[in-house]
């Protein structure tokens, strides 16, 4: 599904660069729930910014679906984070103006798909996750829980292969934490969705099928669980 | 495979709702930028509509004589009156070959007394002819005719016969009115006409007498001014000159003023005006733009976050140049169409104000909004670059 081979990425100047990710190699398979721990400064973020098609590495080869990424061209990059990833933030990244069934079919938008088949397809996709009384609140109208629900629901709108998550429940308290994680887990087991978390919580990391440790730019270990 | 999709895949329909959204989000600050797309295109539409006014007004003081009139008036050289002589003047057309047709006039004021009124006005001694050629209508009785020669008749305008008339004493064609020392009898009222700049005074305001026997009230019956039309595409200076030096004796000089020249000098006036408020009108458009592009440019780094995450779940870079440059687009298009009817107000105003008719010059209000329009494309096109070269990462987390 995702295959990263040899992947390096440096920050800073040419003449004094700063390794960030050193010769990073990860296989993730269809169907996994997968978390990427380490402390922050770790090179984790780099690497789901990577993933997600958000920066390009130095080095090695990212290939999804087993289609290599090229990430030469800031459209074809845009055209690959619409049609096969899904992205939910910490912060959640709602758009304040647009209601929760708005914000939910935006990448709908950027995929041409019209306005008539958006509404009832973000409507649905609410539903399942449990916010069809609220698709026409506004954002700031929604508790912490609903907004990153909302969340994921638009990066599930547009059937992705791969979800990244980056601290989905860092904004959240630790029960409401916990039932955006269930949820999550209740995705992945029922519809099957490829789920990349990116946390500095190992007990998060610990709930997960699988959970690849990162420290200073390097995987120090890579560990799986039976679901 | 993935398939293929254009560069930005937005209809245009979405992209404008999607622009209204946003500009209606940000409330003030659109307006405050609307502003001075707004003054700018008012003053452009406004000083347009003006301009095609001004131009209506003055064919108009044209439209009888027309613009190939020449009027050479008799100025004293010394102590005697200045005097024109008749019959030269009525030999002008069989003379040259440039005078489609000549008539004598003389002008002057006098004692007029009607009733209790009485008045000083303006008295034009005219052959019978000059009423149709000048364009003037009867509104009662007869005009001054080839049978009346030296009789005492006499044709009041429009605000004369007003001026003269009390309640229960109408002036009216049979009436007797005073002319200086002589009484005449009253054979025509005249419609109200306009102005024209050629015309020897304002008929309006005057009293119609024959100029045979005008020595009456004149103090000489020869003519001081000859109205010359000239045949198309003579060369009114040349002419004029020639003319003058037709007609110019011991005791007048001529002044020669010809429709032409007159046309000539209000155009450079008007360019002058013209060319002024244009250059004011084009300055507040540019202030107009610079204010669109202060506005986009803060928009662009207040909504970083919204970029990158616009970036992030699928927008190309010219999805978001597209998205910003329609957003500032709309903004001066509404600038421009508000702009535009206050332009045409102001123009309606002036016109008022300055006692012209108003008319719409069409032209302006495609114009007005159009130019606004392109303004806001070009101001906006920067802040739009700038959306789509923001780094998703770097707007993602600007927080």
């Amino acid at each position: 599904m995702l295959r990263l081979n040899h992947v390096q990425k440096a920050y800073g100047t040419p003449e004094q660069p700063i390794p960030v990710l050193h010769d990073i190699s990860i296989d993730v398979a269809d169907g996994e729930f997968c978390a990427i721990l380490g402390p922050s400064g770790s090179g984790k973020s780099t690497l789901l910014n990577i993933i997600g098609v958000l920066d390009h590495p130095d080095a090695g080869e990212i290939e999804l679906g087993g289609v290599p990424i090229d990430f030469g061209s800031a459209t074809e990059a845009a055209r690959l984070r619409n049609q096969l990833l899904g992205f939910v933030f910490q912060s959640f990244q709602l758009l304040p103006r647009l209601t929760a069934w708005e914000n939910v079919a935006l990448p709908l938008l950027y995929r041409g798909t019209p306005r008539p088949e958006r509404k009832p397809r973000a409507l649905a996709m609410l539903d399942r996750l449990g916010l069809g009384e609220r698709v026409h609140h506004l954002p700031a109208e929604l508790s912490g829980g609903q907004r990153q629900r909302v969340a994921l629901a638009r990066a599930l709108i547009g059937d992705p292969k791969l979800v990244l998550a980056d601290e989905p429940t860092g904004s959240l308290d630790s029960v409401t934490a916990a039932e955006v994680l269930q949820l999550l887990r209740q995705l992945n087991r029922d519809f099957g969705v490829t789920l990349l978390m990116v946390t500095h919580d190992r007990g998060l990391a610990e709930a997960c099928d699988r959970s690849i440790e990162i420290l200073d730019g390097r995987v120090v270990s890579d560990v799986r669980r039976d679901g | 495979m993935m398939p293929r999709r254009p560069a930005h895949n937005l209809e245009v329909a979405e992209t404008l709702r999607e622009a209204l959204a946003n500009l209606r989000a940000q409330g003030r600050r659109s307006a405050l930028a609307l502003l001075g797309i707004l003054i700018g295109t008012a003053s452009i539409v406004a000083m347009l509509n003006i301009g095609h006014i001004a131009q209506l007004e003055t064919s108009k003081l044209f439209s009888h004589l027309g613009a190939d009139m020449v009027q050479l008036r008799a100025m004293p050289t010394g102590a005697a009156p200045a005097a024109l002589d008749r019959e030269l003047i009525e030999q002008l057309p069989a003379r040259d070959p440039d005078v489609a047709w000549s008539l004598p006039l003389a002008t002057g004021r006098a004692q007029v007394a009607f009733g209790s009124q009485r008045h000083d006005m303006l008295i034009v001694a005219i052959t019978p002819a000059l009423p149709r050629l000048a364009g003037l209508h009867l509104e009662r009785g007869r005009s001054i005719a080839a049978i009346d020669q030296c009789a005492m008749v006499a044709v009041a305008g429009a605000e004369a016969a007003t001026q003269l008339s009390s309640p229960g004493n109408q002036l009216m064609p049979t009436g007797k009115v005073a002319i200086g020392d002589y009484v005449y009898s009253v054979i025509g009222t005249l419609r109200p006409s306009f102005a024209e700049a050629l015309s020897p005074g304002d008929y309006n305001k005057a009293l119609l007498i024959p100029l045979d026997c005008a020595r009456r009230v004149l103090g000489s019956s020869a003519p001081t001014t000859a109205m010359v039309r000239l045949r198309p595409g003579a060369d009114a200076e040349k002419a004029g000159a020639r003319l003058s030096g037709m007609l110019a004796n011991a005791s007048s000089s001529i002044e020669v003023i010809s429709a032409r020249q007159l046309i000539k000098t209000m155009n450079e006036q008007k360019a002058v005006h013209t060319s002024m408020l244009a250059a004011i009108g084009g300055i507040s458009l540019l202030v107009g733009g610079i204010g669109v592009m202060n506005v986009m440019l803060m928009s662009v780094m207040e909504r970083r976050s919204e970029i990158g995450l616009r970036a992030a779940i699928g927008a190309t870079p010219r999805d978001l140049q597209l998205m910003f440059t329609v957003e500032a687009g709309v903004l001066a298009l509404a600038g421009g169409v508000a702009g535009t009817l206050i332009g045409v107000l102001i123009a309606w105003i002036m016109a008022q104000y300055s006692g012209w008719t108003f008319d719409l010059a069409f032209y302006v209000l495609p114009l007005g909004s159009g130019m606004a329009a392109i303004v806001g494309l070009v101001f906006g096109l920067y802040p739009a670059i700038t959306a789509a070269r923001l780094h998703p990462i770097e707007a993602l987390r600007a927080d």
